[in-house]
């Protein structure tokens, strides 16, 4: 018995806005005069849209800018109403589309705890009960008869969550809230999170542009695209299906082809970079590589000006920025001086380690003793790294294998001593 | 009917919050705090006065600055309840668009807010009333009734301008001066009584009299103000002829200017 049921629902919005008096007049006068009206074209922010959420179940609904994620979410919480189609939802939603929607500035916390308490439904005996909790959880224990136009806005998102989580309802309808706060309240409202999602069993739907984080919170994801429903299914397939949508919108790029559009490039203008390739063992350039497979990376740069003592870095970063690893010519490669021309440097990677996903490389050149850097680029080159052993299930509890081997015996004295030694030297 | 009752006991507690918000929010940051909603009554029965001692009105043997506050009374709590219930709405867009609940709460909330104030004016009435050593009889007991047909017919207009100035903010500008014309149709500055002995005593329009004091009865503000000034003054039970043709009025109106409400509703998200 489905929770929420939503069957071929379309939203449309009018572009533009509220017509004059003078364009009303005209298409009055071009009416009666049997001229064609003129007419604004209907924008669909959701097109024929069909799902349907179990109890208990924790669904993401990801995809790009203006893919219609929030109106979802707003026709689920009946803030508005669809064009055409059925929602039906059975059970109180507790939507936490802005956290901290409906406080007031000139109301103190205590009073703000009251107010958007009862904005969300809660009832006033339960907000008394929670009231310390609340305040608790937002620690904001000293400033709770502050204004709240004092707070600063940590403080402020802080107890808009804090009041949002503790409405009591069947389904929870999160957008883009997880990113509040510094990390450690960042911790806490993930942990908050899924506490309300694993241990009470709430239905959720999340929407988020933190892939990562949808991937591991939820257990199905929706991936919308211009108002459609793309694909719906296995949190870790739709997502990987989201960022090779990413990708080839971002347009892998190719030899001669850079990605310089969307890669974060910085030049001198001393040496440019012409070319970067992914080769396999047999030197034919590939954008998709099998894990553990053996890859060289191919950087063709053109020099303008001689440059002295060059060092060459290469490394590999996520999709999000995260620096996961690099190799710097330094220690392996001493090259005295550069001459103006095409100079091909390869980077071997015997057995590449990461986990399948899309991954992006970055480039970097310094010169020197001092390491002046005179380029430097991100975001270069998309590669996706796939898995052909699909019973491995791994591969999406992190980024990187963990290099080691597994064995087994029965329990000996012997054993037993070594293996505490070694949890001993763990500890410290 | 009984569904809408039911709907809004469900939120009562929700409406009470927000009427207490509006309240202290008005309130907060201002020096001379809540005693402002009996600034301008005070004021308006300064100079309406003033403008009587150079005009001459017949008072009755009321003395006047004690009539005129008893008709500005329910006249600034229909005007501004009618006023604030039209923003209402668009005022609270942040919240339109992030969270469901019933939107006619807003109007609703904006009505009851002015009661409030309308609480703290009764307490100047008291004032004048010692004054001018008047005691009220049972009669006044009739209060209650007289403001609830108030927020009645305050709320046959917020509706349908609350709806519409979501659509064309035009409403919320042009509300106030229409009000304010209201005002001069109203017996705010004149009791009833003259308009009756004008009319229905002299006929002093011809055949037309009964015709137009009907006309003039059917602003609901023309029997409330009256029916006002009668329970708390001059200790006589309300004058229902001329208050039918409002009450049929508002009784028509209201409900049509609901539905449009509710009809208009779901597209506020979209269209605020």
């Amino acid at each position: 018995m489905p929770i929420i049921e939503v069957n071929h629902v379309t939203k449309e919005y009018q572009l533009g806005q509220l017509q004059s008096i003078k364009t009303t007049m005209l298409n009055q006068w071009r009416q009666l005069t049997g001229q064609p009206v003129e007419e604004r074209a209907p924008f669909k922010a959701l097109n024929d849209v069909t799902f349907s959420v179990e109890q208990g179940e924790v669904l993401g609904i990801i995809g790009h800018n203006g893919a219609g994620k929030s109106t979802m979410l707003k026709l689920l919480a009946n803030i508005s109403k669809p064009s055409s189609g059925t929602i039906q939802v059975k059970g109180k939603i507790a939507p936490l589309i802005e956290v901290g929607a409906g406080l007031i500035g000139d109301l103190t916390g205590r009073e703000n705890i009251y107010l958007n308490g009862a904005i969300l439904g809660i009832p006033k005996a339960e907000i008394k009960r929670k009231f310390d909790d609340i305040v608790a959880f937002a620690e904001l224990e000293e400033f709770i008869d502050t204004p709240i136009k004092r707070y600063s806005s940590g403080m402020q998102v802080r107890l808009g969550f804090a009041i949002a989580t503790s409405v009591e309802s069947d389904i929870l309808i999160v957008d883009e809230v997880l990113a509040v706060g510094d990390l450690a309240f960042q911790r806490k409202c993930f942990d908050r999170m899924e506490d309300l999602i694993k241990r009470q069993g709430k239905t959720v739907l999340l929407v988020s542009h933190n892939i990562r984080q949808v991937e591991r919170l939820c257990n199905r994801v929706i991936l919308l695209n211009k108002g459609r429903a793309v694909s719906d299914g296995n949190a870790n397939s739709v997502c990987t299906q989201f960022y090779e949508a990413s990708d080839s919108q971002i347009s892998i790029g190719n030899s001669t082809n850079l990605n310089s559009a969307n890669s974060n490039e910085w030049a001198t203008g001393e040496i440019l970079l012409h070319g970067i390739e992914i080769l396999d063992s047999e030197n034919n350039p590939i954008s998709k590589l099998k894990h553990e497979q053996a890859v060289k990376i191919q950087l063709n740069y053109e020099v303008t000006k001689e440059i002295r003592m060059p060092i060459f870095g290469v490394g590999i970063h996520t999709t999000d920025f995260i620096y996961l690893a690099t190799k710097h010519t330094i220690n392996q490669l001493k090259l005295d001086h550069l001459e103006a021309g095409h100079h091909v440097l390869t980077f071997d990677i015997p057995s590449f380690p990461f986990m399948p996903g899309v991954y992006s490389i970055r480039a970097g050149v310094a010169e020197g003793t001092a390491a002046r850097t005179i380029f430097y680029a991100e975001n270069l080159l998309h590669l996706q790294v796939v898995s052909d052993n699909t019973e491995d299930r791994t591969w999406n509890e992190g980024l990187v294998s963990l290099p080691g081997v597994w064995r087994y015996s029965t329990p000996s004295s012997n054993l037993k001593e070594k293996t505490h030694d070694n949890l001993e030297k763990v500890s410290l | 009917m009984i569904a809408v009752v039911k709907n809004l006991a469900e939120y009562r507690e929700l409406m009470a919050v927000l009427a207490w918000k509006n309240v202290t929010l008005r309130y907060k940051q201002a020096y001379l705090g809540i005693a402002w909603a009996v600034i301008k009554p005070l004021i308006l029965m300064l100079i309406f006065t003033l403008v009587k001692s150079f005009v001459g009105i017949d008072s009755g043997n009321i003395p006047y600055p004690l009539l005129t506050f008893a008709a500005l009374m329910p006249w600034i709590f229909f005007q501004e309840s009618a006023s604030e219930g039209v923003n209402s709405v668009v005022g609270n867009a942040n919240l339109i668009k992030k969270i469901y609940f019933p939107r006619e709460i807003f109007p609703i909330t904006a009505v009851v807010t002015k009661v409030v104030e309308l609480g703290i004016n009764f307490i100047i009435l008291a004032g004048l009333m010692i004054w001018f050593q008047y005691i009220p009889s049972m009669y006044i007991l009739w209060v209650p009734f007289i403001i609830f047909y108030t927020i009645l017919a305050a709320l046959s207009i917020a509706f349908a301008g609350a709806a519409l100035n979501v659509y064309y903010r035009d409403i919320g500008t042009a509300l106030p001066v229409l009000l304010s014309l209201l005002m001069y149709l109203s017996p705010v500055i004149y009791p009833l009584q003259l308009v009756k002995n004008k009319l229905l005593e002299q006929q002093a329009a011809g055949e037309w009299s009964n015709l137009l004091y009907t006309l003039y009865t059917l602003n609901p503000l023309a029997g409330i103000i009256d029916a006002f000034q009668s329970v708390v003054l001059r200790n006589q039970p309300p004058d229902l002829t001329a208050m039918v043709p409002g009450i049929i009025l508002v009784a028509i109106l209201l409900p049509l200017s609901y539905v449009f409400f509710k009809r208009a509703e779901s597209y506020f998200a979209d269209v605020i």
